[in-house]
């Protein structure tokens, strides 16, 4: 019975050690969760006018339809809840994944610098065990407690050229810069037998890349956007140490508008990742899968509220995750629906997006979540 | 297209609401960390090492009359310890009721409050407390000047109690006449408290530096209007050294303690305090390298049947805080600090395996190299100097290996804060 006992225990051990390096959430595996980049207007719309989207940073070409100068700052916050046949958790996960400037300079240029989340690790974890410490008979539950906190950002700076509304282009670089600031900790039950241990540490980012983007509209009815980002080496350091290296992912991607219907905008958007170019960056053999973004929505112009014409959103995306679980790709389907909300006459607006996400990695694991995204846009 | 205008207000609302209460964050994805979390840490190793580099038996040098407690023990061939009690300055006036300050001229009702401490008294017989006056010109730490003091010329009073009437508060009367004397001479009042008892008697008292010293009361007049005088305990030497005299002012005299330990064995307690050092070897790619979840002190504890062998010696591990400079084990065992509240508690006379854990030390160690702070501990009875019991272990001498004293450590390798 004891013998059982003890042979169970270390299965148990053996078992998930050799499970990847998961952070607590199938959308947290590897170097975190991809929020996209995409304003909340772009977020109601299931992402369909990204590429048409000034205040998204999905093409640099896009930047040139801004109109007049504008601040725009985003809070994403996340309510996730991940399920387990051993049990569930539910987390909270405040992000601020978009800041951006756009400054229209002159009648055809304009240069836009911004600030989004490219990937978040944030989480916190702790595994309890049972280990032998002292004499043969001494067994204590360890538990193990992992906090990371960071991620790896996306500095933009864009430039776009467009003297009509039929043809903008830009081209933008981008620095991706980031740290993961990681605590892990050794905690015993008795303080007077055990020694409790803690390690901080903190994993530096550098990496660069540069993008170009297109819009095309032949007519008022239809317009057509396409954009492609090259990535270049992505490093990773633990103080004055390389401890990794890897390539940022080459990302492209198309959209097409129809607005044939007044006061409708009908998007659609497909865009492709060769994340597996991180796969070097994994100590542990995480695999990162290249994957396909495609997503479509309707942007509408709603009730008339305080004198005020509000928009409303909704759309669905569905999109391969970076990092896969067990070596099974994690798949996200989104459900969204949003508003827009013109402010001081027309000098500002607030952008509301609410998404349902489902994400799946072919296992028993669920994991739902919620993800509010409130974005406030200021010309001064 | 026409949509209710409540709609959008009641979505904008509903979001003010959500991004306020998301403001406190929670990534704590513990409930699923069964699956989907990884070990991190290495497995545990477990290893026992000879690490000692040397053990002795060193005296507690903490200085006559600083212990908290005041030790009065008559029992026989074994263990005979008296109390020295200074009142070195007594009043030589007194206010009465309603009247001026007028010179003593009588002493009424003298008494010596004790504290017993009623849990530590040993014999069930009556005990008679003898009282002597133990003022003297040697020197002040003389236990053999003072020893011979205790003489029937010298002899003050006695008072006889019943083991019922050892309660916690004792009032001990002593000779008016005695006090009265010194108050009119100008001289000290220096007391010797010794038990006799038909059978074996032991007393604690708690001493000034226990914080409930003994104090003496007397009446200057018969008239009980007044209120009796209150005289603390006071040592006037050794002149100009104040913390000496104040140790001084009350003190335990041993006049026989029970047997020492043999020199090849490792002793914790008694009469005269002893101490255990301990210095350590720990290999220093074990506490650079890895990660130290617990170190125990493996130790062998062999019987001591002298006095109380089934009575209960708390100890305590405390580390020594003493530089490499000072190399004297004696000296060394002097400087340490506290490292645990969580006292051993083993009794005298039991014999086979003691284990002293060191985490506290550890964690010390881990954090100063052993150039500035030594590897060493010192075992310390909690109740040093107020207790004759003694612990006894097997030390590095003994000639079986396996008793020796040795260091088990359990450990996990570093482990590197890497990519995922």
């Amino acid at each position: 019975m004891h013998k059982s006992l003890w042979a169970g225990i270390a299965l148990f051990t053996v078992s998930f050690a050799s499970r990847g390096g998961a952070q607590g959430a199938l959308s947290l595996e590897g170097l975190g969760y991809p929020t996209g980049g995409l304003s909340a207007r772009a977020e109601g719309t299931g992402g369909g006018v990204a590429d048409f989207d000034a205040l998204s940073t999905a093409s640099p070409a896009s930047v040139a339809g801004v109109g007049s100068p504008a601040l725009f700052l985003q809070y994403s916050p996340e309510f996730r809840r991940v399920t387990s046949p051993a049990g569930s958790a539910t987390t909270t996960t405040a992000r601020f994944p978009l800041v951006v400037g756009v400054l229209p300079m002159g009648e055809s240029w304009t240069l836009a610098l911004s600030s989004s989340t490219f990937l978040d690790r944030s989480s916190e974890t702790s595994l309890a065990r049972v280990e032998v410490v002292g004499g043969p008979t001494d067994t204590v539950t360890v538990t193990e407690q992992n906090k990371v906190l960071g991620a790896i950002d996306d500095f933009r700076l864009a430039l776009a050229w467009s003297t009509s509304p039929k043809f903008r282009i830009g081209v933008g670089g981008h620095a991706f810069a980031g740290s993961n600031r990681i605590t892990f900790s050794q905690l015993f039950p008795d303080s007077t037998k055990f020694i409790s241990s803690a390690q901080a540490g903190r994993i530096s980012y550098a990496g660069f890349a540069a993008s170009v983007g297109m819009e095309f509209r032949p007519s008022r009815v239809i317009g057509f956007a396409i954009s492609g980002r090259k990535g270049g080496d992505l490093r990773a350091q633990s103080g004055d140490t390389a401890i990794g290296k890897g390539r940022l992912p080459d990302h492209y991607s198309g959209s097409v508008t129809f607005e044939g219907i007044p006061g409708v905008i009908v998007s659609a958007r497909a865009a492709h990742d060769n994340w597996s170019s991180l796969n070097s960056l994994s100590s542990s053999g995480i695999q990162a899968f290249d994957g396909w973004d495609i997503g479509g929505g309707v942007e509408a112009t709603g009730p008339r509220i305080m004198q005020r014409i509000v928009t409303v959103r909704a759309g669905a995306r569905f999109r391969t995750l970076p990092f896969g679980f067990n070596g099974e790709k994690v798949s996200e389907k989104t459900f969204a629906a949003g508003l827009g909300v013109p402010l001081t006459r027309d000098r500002a607006s607030l952008d509301i997006a609410i998404q349902r996400a489902a994400r799946t990695a072919g296992s028993d694991v669920k994991e739902r979540g919620f993800i509010l995204s409130v974005g406030l846009r200021v010309s001064p | 297209m026409k949509l209710s205008p409540i709609l959008p207000r009641v979505f904008a609302a509903a979001a003010l609401f959500v991004s306020i209460s998301s403001c406190s964050e929670n990534l704590d994805s513990t409930g699923v960390c069964d699956v989907l979390c990884t070990q991190i840490g290495g497995a545990v190793q477990n290893i026992t090492l000879d690490a000692v580099l040397l053990d002795t038996t060193v005296q507690a040098l903490s200085g006559l009359g600083t212990e908290p407690g005041l030790l009065l023990a008559s029992r026989g061939d074994t263990l005979d310890t008296r109390v020295v009690i200074r009142f070195d300055s007594l009043p030589a006036t007194f206010v009465p009721t309603g009247g001026t300050a007028q010179p003593i001229a009588s002493v009424d009702s003298a008494y010596i409050r004790l504290m017993l401490d009623t849990t530590t008294i040993k014999g069930t017989d009556p005990v008679t407390i003898e009282a002597y006056d133990v003022d003297t010109t040697a020197n002040d730490t003389s236990s053999a000047a003072v020893l011979a003091l205790f003489r029937p010329d010298r002899f003050i009073s006695s008072q006889t109690f019943l083991r019922a009437q050892l309660t916690d508060t004792l009032k001990y009367f002593i000779s008016n006449a005695a006090v009265l004397a010194r108050i009119q001479s100008g001289a000290a009042l220096r007391v010797g408290l010794r038990a006799v008892s038909v059978g074996s008697s032991q007393l604690r008292f708690i001493s000034t530096e226990g914080s409930f010293g003994p104090e003496m009361f007397f009446r200057a007049t018969p008239d009980t209007l007044t209120a009796p005088l209150t005289v603390l305990p006071f040592s006037r030497t050794p002149v100009g050294e104040a913390i000496r005299a104040g140790n001084l002012s009350d003190y335990t005299l041993i006049a026989k303690g029970p047997p020492p330990a043999p020199p090849s064995v490792l002793a914790v307690g008694g009469l005269p305090a002893r101490r255990v050092y301990i210095l350590f070897d720990i290999p220093s790619n074990i506490i650079d390298s890895s990660t130290i979840l617990r170190a125990t002190l493996l130790l062998n504890q062999l019987p001591n049947t002298g006095i109380d062998p089934t009575d209960t010696v708390a100890f305590l591990p405390q580390v020594v805080l003493a530089g490499k400079a000072v190399t004297d084990p004696a000296k060394a065992a002097q400087i340490i600090g506290a490292i645990s509240v969580d006292t051993l508690r083993l009794r005298p006379g039991d014999a086979g395996p003691a284990n002293v854990e060191l985490a506290s030390a550890i964690a010390i160690w881990r954090t100063v190299k052993p150039d500035t702070l030594s590897r060493a501990i010192v075992l310390k009875s909690v109740s040093e100097g107020n207790s004759p019991l003694e612990l006894r272990f097997s030390s590095s001498e003994d000639v079986v290996t396996a008793l020796r004293p040795r260091l088990r450590i359990s450990f996990t390798p570093k482990v590197p804060l890497r990519l995922p």
